[in-house]
């Protein structure tokens, strides 16, 4: 039976506490339980719409609300409430202030992860959805929803994939290029992305 | 509706009036606040595409005129203006109510260093709408209400970097007269005083300051969140803010206080250029439109704000949506068969409502919408309360404040009830039906007993226990107990008195 998520539900109940997918430390510590290694977890194991929503330290999903040098450093908030933003993140999430503005929050959170894995000599695997992050249709699949539900976190300024095409099938394809643009910009400038962040002092 | 005065602008700033005009610039800073706010959650920015374009279709449709463009392209067209400038409108109105709270904070920084702490809890109580700022020659009335082109004339007016000529007045008399002030002239006036009055250093007070390397988190200010950003044609993100407008200035010394003092006037009215677009209003007493082209209003070097012209000023800003509103009016009133452009996305609601309306309220969900007013008010007294006291805690304490108190009151409490209340008709004692707004009136919370933070709960949870509609879909209860039963919103705002002491109050992380 597919597994229906709820705020702060966890399927896989003894796992760590993680926001996306790809961002697990362990074997066995994903969504489901059956990933075979670090960074391979199918999604996070925790869920908040958004900023100042995180049960613990870690959770914060990040991007949409909060500073320059917490969008710089998905999800390293200290503490409970701290988080700048939801989780999980999806692939089309941009961060919205400081200089990577406009930059995908995933593969910035999927960079710090390998900068502290390789840092420690720890081993780590691909990500189940792709080097991008995961799209809002994966995350439905995988709660097993019978409709597709909105993943995408909070705010009011509307869905972050989406365009004003009235046919439907010319919305998705430009909504989707949209997104692919912002991934593959974001992949391009990843060190930038890296080395214009301020290094985090506390 | 008789109006309330803010304050009066002094002719000349002395030490003998400086702490006086310090708390008449918070009242202004403080005051605009409430006034966009009011307008932007009128603004539904992120409505569904189909069924506005299904609308607008079947108006076509339905006139027997036909339009040189095939009704479906010509109402994907409309759809298309009415999302992206809706939008755009109530990003850019969150980008300068933003501001205004970091101008708060600077105008507060300035009192607390050189004068005293700031009494905003007493602006608070005295700030009423509909308002005046005296001192602009002659007075112009500020409500608080939905998004049209009378308010953005307001707003124009607020901003204004120039003096401008009263619309009210004849020709005749107004000729080659300039009556009116702006209120960077009235920052001019403080910073003349401060560079002649008060070198310093001064005391060391708290303030709210900016992050710095090495130090703990200063979460206190940002200028982007997703709210703040749009969507193009193309659906390609725009951020309404720059990252090099401004940040919060710590004030030591003369030198600091004109810092943050120009800061303000830069965001307001631009960057002292002169070279900038100026406020005129036609023979209807309404400002005179930026030309579009191609669906761009066109600006001037002196509109922008920083020295990378990235951000327009507050006023430039407020031009752009009003010239866009006007263009777009117009272009909608020459299409037979459709209705008047705000009214496909701006709730249909009266400016300066009133709690004591709401109480007053017939039929179902009406008591709801009072204790939906209630809330709100409540909760943004509670967010006055929250940043005085600021000014009288250690870093620590303020960090607690910010991240667990006013953050949390601004994203969600106060922005889910005043969202929420679009969605709601009130019928008032006379029968008419509008669709209900905050009220932004006072609350005092020294008429009851109970902490400010308990009243919040306890006023929540009679919000969730209003509903008497027979209608068995409409669940106020469940609507609103998450409230006070989810311990991430209202449980865990830090409890904050009114004589400015604080617990932090965040529950425990649960085992």
């Amino acid at each position: 039976m597919a597994t229906e998520i709820k705020k702060g539900f966890n399927p896989n109940p003894n796992s760590e506490l993680h926001v996306c997918m790809g961002l697990n430390s362990c074997k066995g510590q994903g969504y489901t339980g059956k990933n075979d290694c670090a960074g391979m977890g199918e999604c996070s194991t925790v869920s908040h719409p958004c900023h100042t929503l995180n049960e613990c330290k870690g959770q914060g999903g990040c991007g949409l609300f909060g500073t320059t040098e917490e969008f710089c450093h998905p999800p390293e908030n200290e503490c409970r409430y701290q988080g700048s933003c939801g989780a999980p993140i999806l692939n089309s999430r941009f961060i919205v202030q400081g200089p990577n503005k406009g930059r995908s929050v995933w593969q910035l959170a999927r960079a710090r992860f390998e900068e502290k894995r390789t840092a420690s000599n720890q081993k780590f695997g691909a990500p189940p959805a792709g080097e991008f992050g995961p799209s809002n249709e994966y995350i439905s699949e995988l709660y097993g929803e019978t409709t597709v539900k909105d993943h995408s976190s909070c705010g009011q300024s509307g869905s972050r994939s989406c365009s004003y095409i009235q046919n439907k099938d010319a919305r998705e394809a430009e909504a989707k290029a949209n997104v692919e643009a912002m991934e593959e910009n974001s992949h391009k400038e990843i060190d930038n992305t890296l080395s214009t962040c301020p290094k985090r002092v506390y | 509706m008789k109006t309330h005065k803010l304050f009066e602008i002094a002719d000349q700033v002395t030490p003998a009036n400086f702490e006086d005009v310090m708390q008449q610039a918070i009242a202004l800073e403080l005051a605009t606040i409430p006034t966009y706010l009011s307008t932007y959650y009128s603004i539904d920015r992120a409505q569904d595409q189909d069924a506005l374009y299904d609308k607008i279709y079947k108006q076509l449709n339905d006139t027997s005129i036909n339009q040189e463009v095939p009704n479906e392209k010509l109402a994907e067209e409309l759809k298309t203006d009415i999302l992206v400038y809706a939008n755009k409108a109530a990003a850019l109105i969150m980008s300068v109510v933003v501001e205004e709270m970091l101008h708060l904070s600077l105008a507060c920084n300035v009192k607390q260093a050189i004068s005293s702490s700031p009494d905003l809890m007493s602006i608070g109580q005295t700030l009423k709408f509909p308002a005046e700022l005296v001192g602009h020659e002659p007075e112009f009335v500020i409500n608080i209400g939905k998004l049209d082109l009378d308010q953005l004339s307001t707003f124009l007016q607020i901003e204004s970097p120039d003096p401008f000529t009263d619309p009210a007045d004849s020709p005749e008399t107004a000729k080659g007269v300039v009556k009116y002030k702006t209120i960077g002239r009235l920052y001019n006036m403080i910073i003349e005083c401060v560079n002649e009055n008060y070198p310093g250093p001064y005391a060391p007070k708290p303030q709210l300051l900016p992050n710095e390397p090495g130090k703990p988190p200063r979460p206190f200010y940002s200028q982007n969140s997703v709210n703040t950003v749009y969507y193009d044609d193309k659906h390609k993100p725009v951020f309404g803010s720059a990252d090099d407008s401004g940040d919060l200035v710590g004030v030591y010394d003369a030198a600091s206080a004109v810092k943050a003092m120009n800061e303000i006037k830069h965001q307001g009215e631009g960057n002292d250029s002169d070279d900038h677009n100026k406020l005129e209003f036609d023979s209807n007493n309404m400002p005179i439109p930026l030309p579009v082209v191609n669906g761009k209003v066109q600006f001037k070097p002196g509109d922008y704000d920083d020295p990378a012209k990235e951000e327009l000023s507050h006023y430039a800003k407020f031009l752009e949506v009003y010239s866009l509103g006007v263009h777009y009016k117009e272009k909608f009133e020459a299409i037979a068969g459709i209705d008047d452009f705000f009214s496909y996305f701006v709730a249909d609601q009266l400016p300066n409502q009133k709690q004591a309306t709401y109480n007053l309220g017939q039929g179902g969900n009406q008591e709801e919408i009072a204790w939906m007013s209630k809330l709100g008010n409540a909760l943004y007294t509670y967010i006055i309360l929250m940043v005085e006291t600021c000014y009288y805690k250690d870093e620590h304490t303020q960090f607690q404040v910010f991240m667990y108190g006013i953050h949390k009151s601004m994203i969600w409490l106060l922005s889910d009830v005043g969202n929420a209340m679009r969605s709601y008709t009130f019928t008032a004692p006379d029968g008419s039906t509008y669709t209900p707004s905050l009220t932004f009136e006072f609350y005092d919370f020294s008429e009851a007993s109970g902490s400010p933070k308990e009243q919040l709960i306890d006023i929540a949870k009679s919000l969730a226990k209003s509903n008497t509609s027979s209608d068995s879909n409409v669940d106020s209860e469940s609507n609103w107990s998450w409230l006070y039963n989810d311990e991430a919103y209202l449980p865990s705002l830090p409890d904050v008195g009114l004589d400015h002491s604080v617990k932090a109050n965040v529950p425990e992380i649960p085992a």
